[in-house]
């Protein structure tokens, strides 16, 4: 059985129609498509007469919005509760390289460890995804920062890749090859200049991207851990969160932030306990009975969140918690920009030796 | 399917005051719960939220589980307002606990401050139970006034037992308290220890943990040897939610007892 397999433009919009029979499907639209080439592409249901279009970049939500939400019920407690309906399965289309590498992140923390988080991981099994190479980047991507290409190398169950007249569809996984098998004539084996014609585009948008960031003079990934540690009580953290408003935005559209509070609730049909995403900008976040709060200033909330993204992640599963999608970027009210702070860290650093 | 994060139902026996601002919740489960000392609970206030506690009564009575909290937030407030047959949640346990086999065959220095003694029962009861399995156990309390002492009606028996050692000193004298005054610093001189074949664990206030391991370091013991309980925010207790991060650890599930030696150099440890 090949691993790559060629479906034509109107065999593409038949399986999307078709999935939306068996599966609840979620694409990427293009918002104020009108006014701007290069709008944003926000998440929606498809409805049955919708056409969706190949999103050349990722989406302004991140993966991890289908797999756990801002406010939720994770279980009922005192009273037994029949299990509510199942969920129906969904397949997500329009996944990029960088929510897939995010994604490595919340599956490390919801289903290793101590305990496997049900909720997701029922969810996780529940998810299809169905991935897509970038054809474009947004002026915030840096991706190939962290070494992560803007194309899918893995994680995914299905990936599409835009050629001339189609697409190439590779099988990431069993969960896609029976995607494939259940609409089987809708695809055929990839022939070895189709894929070619693929790698070629993949390598010229690489080098486009690389154009792109070379003035940029981001750090490499390999001196990300260094430089927070040794930056730890760099000026860089004062400087930067001069402009914070605690807002969160970053925390909350991060694909590999995970930080949740648990709160309970009081239904009528009994106790709840809810989990709410939770923010490490937000002055509360380390506080303990009594007020000691171990992150009481900004500066050093700021500090956190580079530490766990640089330094925690790196020592507990050997790459940082960040996929260079730049979300965090653009959702900034106060321009504070994940890459000028590693930047200016290695500038004083730097100015150190 | 698994809910982790379900608190469990259990009705509050009996409510105990040690002092004005600390309480003793002797807490019974309505299902099996069993913990091993040093491991903690989330104590769920029904509706209203929960918190961390270690319980402090002996791990090997499985009916019954004793926590003693101090009025400190929000949630230990509402707590110190709820009358006996009060119904609670707990969840856990959680956490690594205490390595007694670390323990066996050696002094057991324990150094406790303030409400940090309430873990350190727990411990206690432990190295009672077998006593024979450790050399000595030398215990060094302090409280800032003698009216800040918990378990005293507990302490004269402890101070009894065969193989214990046991000094209690406050941070300020008063004219009924006839022991030692100064800081529990004072009171780690000339311990009657044999350096070479010692533990210590310490449970405190974080500044007080952090002037006992100083003293512990200066007095010769080795970092890998000194247990300490650190305090963080705490919310799942299953190293998922991110917030009690120290490190490349989450006092949750890594600690919340963590030898100074694993420590020692992430910064800002006692903040």
């Amino acid at each position: 059985m090949p691993s790559v397999y060629y479906i034509n433009s109107s065999n593409l919009d038949t399986f999307i129609s078709r999935l939306q029979k068996d599966f609840a499907v979620f694409a990427p639209f293009p918002r104020d498509s009108q006014t701007t080439n290069t709008p944003d592409y926000s998440y929606r249901r498809l409805n049955n007469d919708d056409r969706v279009t190949f999103n050349p970049y990722r989406s302004v939500e991140p993966l991890k919005t289908f797999f756990t939400n801002p406010s939720e019920k994770v279980c009922d407690y005192f009273n037994a509760h029949p299990p509510g309906p199942s969920e129906k399965q969904v397949v997500i289309l329009g996944v990029k390289s960088c929510d897939l590498a995010a994604h490595r992140i919340q599956d490390y923390v919801f289903l290793e460890g101590v305990e496997v988080d049900s909720l997701y991981s029922v969810r996780r099994e529940n998810t299809f995804v169905i991935s897509g190479d970038c054809t474009l980047f947004k002026p915030v991507c840096f991706c190939l920062s962290l070494d992560i290409l803007p194309h899918p190398t893995s994680g995914f169950d299905l990936n599409l890749s835009p050629l001339n007249d189609g697409y190439l569809a590779e099988v990431g996984s069993a969960k896609g090859a029976y995607l494939v098998g259940l609409y089987e004539g809708l695809f055929s084996p990839a022939k070895e200049t189709q894929v070619s014609a693929r790698q070629s585009k993949r390598e010229q948008l690489i080098e486009r991207l690389k154009k792109h960031l070379l003035p940029q003079d981001i750090p490499a990934k390999s001196e990300f851990q260094k430089l927070v540690r040794e930056g730890y009580h760099s000026e860089t953290w004062q400087q930067f969160m001069l402009t914070c408003v605690e807002c969160g935005g970053c925390n909350l559209i991060c694909d590999t932030c995970h930080c949740f509070l648990l709160a309970d609730t009081r239904e009528s049909t009994g106790f709840q306990k809810v989990r709410k995403w939770d923010s490490c900008l937000y002055a509360n976040y380390a506080r303990v009975a009594g007020g000691a709060n171990p992150l009481r200033l900004r500066a050093q909330r700021l500090r956190n969140r580079f530490m766990k993204k640089f330094d925690f992640f790196p020592d507990n599963l050997g790459i940082p918690a960040c996929c260079g999608c730049g979300r965090c970027i653009e959702v900034c009210p106060g321009k504070i920009d994940i890459r000028e702070v590693l930047k200016d860290l290695a500038v004083k650093a730097k100015a150190r030796q | 399917m698994k809910e982790i994060y379900r608190p469990i139902e259990a009705i509050i026996e009996d409510v105990v005051e040690e002092t004005p601002a600390i309480k003793t919740f002797v807490i019974r489960p309505k299902e099996p719960f069993s913990f091993r000392t040093g491991q903690f609970i989330e104590l769920t206030l029904p509706g209203l939220g929960e918190a961390p506690f270690t319980p402090s009564s002996d791990p090997n009575i499985k009916e019954v589980m004793d926590v003693t909290i101090m009025k400190a937030g929000r949630i230990t407030s509402l707590l110190h307002e709820a009358p006996a047959r009060t119904t609670v949640g707990i969840r856990g346990p959680y956490g690594k606990g205490y390595p007694l086999e670390q323990f066996y065959g050696k002094d057991v220095l324990i150094v406790g401050g303030g409400v940090g003694l309430a873990p350190l029962r727990s411990l206690l009861y432990s190295l009672f139970a077998e006593i024979d399995k450790y050399n000595k156990v030398v215990v060094r309390y302090g409280a800032r006034t003698s009216a800040d002492i918990v378990y005293k009606r507990l302490i004269p028996e402890w101070e009894k037992k065969k193989k214990v050692d046991f000094v209690t000193t406050v941070d300020v004298g008063d004219p009924q308290w006839k022991g030692n005054v100064g800081l529990v610093t004072t009171v780690l001189k000339d311990l009657p220890i044999d350096l070479k074949n010692a533990v210590a664990i310490v449970c405190g206030p974080p500044i007080m943990m952090k002037f006992v391991t100083l003293k512990l370091l200066d007095t010769g013991f080795d970092p890998a040897v000194i247990y300490l309980s650190m305090e963080k925010n705490m919310s799942c207790g299953l190293g998922k939610c991110g917030h009690c991060r120290i490190g490349k650890f989450y006092t949750c599930k890594d600690g919340p007892v963590f030898t100074y030696g694993e420590i020692k150099d992430i910064p800002d440890i006692w903040d």
